[in-house]
């Protein structure tokens, strides 16, 4: 059977991506879906649900509703929750059911906002596509919705897709933002984590983008676009790609152009196979291949990544038996632990949980590799 | 740009309308996209020599996954036209409906409009508005304008003032509006005063009044419209006159 999981976990899925994308910006996301349970979208995969309070709901749709087409009940009871919360924008999103019955959230955004005089955007989710596909329209329409045209500022950068999904709340956020101090870089807006909606008004403002996960490509693109912004993909992984990254962040300053150095600076193939996420995959197997000299291979697991950071020998594959398959060739595997189940015994195993995989299971093991020897900290020496 | 749902009730012939206004909008010169929204996905068939296209749903049913091109899914017809045809799932089966949201989602991946960059495109919807699928073609982004077809048989009409309150309902959606009525004649004794007044009712306007022709079903014989039969006929003026108001009004809205 194609595209199904008998093994392993799945990747969290659209709604959760949106949830996590907007957690912190004073908004009110609703999920038109049915029961009131938030566990399913935020309370699993979210590290911040348990001291950060954010406005996220169920809108409790029935089969009654779902059947007659009831938006009218979702739009008043959305007005009244605005009333009486106060949120500074309302995302609406769906669900499965109301996938199937052909909801229009765009209409139903419009008329609410029209109601309420709230900033309402509608976000393309049915529940059926990964975190990175929520996570990349909510940060898009956030940039859509929210970015002013503002003079650039020379030395500020916008860091794009940060979501404890990806990167967990293991220190790794402030790794980042030291890095780019240390780099001599001024941190413009850090879209995810640690962030209001001040910085998604400012966006306009930086002159690099510097997409460290799948989940800010589109909106790199939207504001480059927009406002002429070059942006740079790689997740600050490791010492030399960190060395690296600094000196195409100024590059694309200077000249304006895209870059991609976690595809350029990589040798390709291999008996090294890093599994996940593809940017921040592809960082970390270019670390790798700078510090060893040898080829690491990417195995892009979502299905949904950015695909154009995969290299010759690289290959996206979400589906269990054929990941299965690729793997049969490696000597070492880096991936989250709940890949192990369908790894060959004989391939050393290094264990690198993903939040948005294993959810919470494997969470004090996620390891801050922003700008760090990742050979010591992944326990890689004399492994590869 | 030009862009229409063309609604009515079943048989009505909604199809022969839109087809024909899609032929008359090319042979003007514009680049016409025609998308079938019917399971029945026979919208097209007389803009292709009688040869159908692909249907969306069908392509989706054969390959269990979805195409990349969108030459994969559509057919160049007469006068440069692009055709799509939604289908539908298995009959008894699944959701039209939904069927047709997904088709919609699936054109957009492929930025059908962007590649083909058309001047016109014709969305021919099924009988009724019959569920949230069927308002698809209606929604922001989609068509602005609505044609209704009707002939002056009661059951038209009343499916023609049921489709106009369906509409009207979304008005707070930023949905299209109704722009008029086709009068399609079917030979019913005081037509011409049941359709206007009813267009008059609701203060619509008739844009086209279509005659009763024997050479519509003679072309259609031969796979084709009568634009492409004989464009000299008193039938295809009407439809070329309706494309030239649509024409004329899209240059008002765009200069």
């Amino acid at each position: 059977m194609n595209c199904t999981a008998r093994i392993i976990s799945i990747y969290a899925a659209d709604v959760s991506g949106v949830c996590s994308a907007l957690y912190e910006y004073g908004g009110m996301t609703v999920i038109h879906d049915a029961s009131g349970c938030n566990s399913t979208y935020t309370t699993h995969d979210e590290p911040r649900w348990y001291d950060t309070e954010s406005m996220v709901y169920i809108s409790a749709l029935t089969e009654n509703d779902a059947v007659m087409g009831n938006d009218e009940k979702l739009i008043t009871d959305l007005c009244d929750a605005a009333e009486k919360l106060h949120p500074r924008f309302i995302a609406v999103c769906g669900s499965p059911m109301p996938a199937m019955t052909g909801v229009d959230f765009e209409a139903i955004a419009y008329d609410t906002e029209n109601r309420t005089g709230i900033p309402v955007i509608a976000v393309d989710t049915n529940g059926m596509h990964s975190y990175i596909k929520g996570a990349g329209a909510a940060f898009m329409k956030l940039a859509e919705r929210f970015s002013k045209p503002h003079d650039r500022l020379r030395g500020t950068i916008n860091l794009l897709g940060v979501t404890p999904l990806d990167f967990s709340l293991n220190g790794s956020v402030e790794s980042m933002k030291k890095w780019l101090a240390d780099c001599g870089f001024t941190v413009n807006a850090c879209l995810g984590t640690d962030t209001s909606l001040d910085e998604a008004e400012r966006l306009s403002q930086a002159e690099v983008s510097l997409v460290v996960s799948s989940c800010g490509m589109k909106t790199a693109e939207y504001l480059q676009r927009k406002y002429g912004i070059p942006y740079v993909v790689g997740a600050p992984v490791g010492e030399r790609f960190s060395r690296i990254l600094a000196d195409s962040l100024r590059a694309a300053a200077e000249s304006g152009e895209n870059s991609l150095p976690c595809l350029s600076e990589r040798a390709c193939g291999g008996e090294v196979a890093v599994v996940g996420e593809s940017i921040i995959s592809a960082s970390l197997a270019c670390e790798l291949s700078l510090e060893t000299g040898r080829g690491v291979r990417v195995l892009e697991s979502v299905g949904e990544s950015e695909m154009s950071v995969l290299a010759e020998g690289d290959i996206s594959v979400d589906d269990e038996d054929m990941l299965q398959h690729e793997l049969k060739g490696a000597k070492v595997i880096i991936a989250d632990p709940l890949f192990i189940p369908i790894c060959s015994a004989d391939a050393e195993f290094v264990r690198l949980p993903h939040e948005a995989f294993s959810g919470r299971c494997f969470s004090k093991e996620i390891p801050d590799l922003i700008n760090t020897d990742v050979i010591r900290k992944l326990g890689l020496r004399g492994k590869i | 740009m030009i862009k229409v749902a063309i609604y009515g009730k079943g048989g009505i012939g909604k199809s022969t309308c839109t087809a024909n206004l899609s032929a008359a909008l090319a042979s003007l010169g514009k680049r016409v996209i025609q998308i079938g929204c019917d399971p029945k996905a026979d919208s097209t068939i007389n803009l292709l020599g009688g040869e159908p296209v692909t249907p969306v749903m069908n392509y989706l049913r054969e390959h269990d996954e979805e195409p990349t091109l969108v030459e994969q899914i559509s057919r160049i017809g007469y006068g440069g036209v692009l055709c799509i045809e939604t289908g539908g799932p298995t009959p008894g089966l699944g959701c039209a409906g939904r069927g047709i949201v997904s088709t919609f989602s699936l054109l957009e991946e492929l930025k059908l409009f962007e590649k083909f960059k058309p001047d016109a495109v014709l969305y021919d919807v099924l009988g009724d508005v019959v569920c949230g699928g069927f308002a698809a073609p209606i929604r922001e982004g989609y068509a602005s304008k609505v044609l209704i077809v009707t002939s002056g048989e009661k059951m038209a009409l009343y499916a023609a003032n049921n489709i106009n309150s369906a509409v009207k309902n979304f008005q707070d959606r930023s949905y299209a509006s109704v722009r008029g009525i086709i009068m399609n004649r079917r030979a019913v004794e005081g037509e011409e005063e049941k359709v206007r007044a009813f267009a008059d009712k609701n203060g619509l306007e008739v844009v086209a009044d279509i005659p009763r022709s024997n050479d519509i079903i003679k072309y259609e014989d031969m796979g084709k419209t009568v634009i492409e039969g004989d464009s000299s006929l008193e039938v295809s003026k009407r439809f070329l006159s309706l494309a030239q108001l649509l024409i004329d009004e899209d240059k008002e809205v765009c200069p």
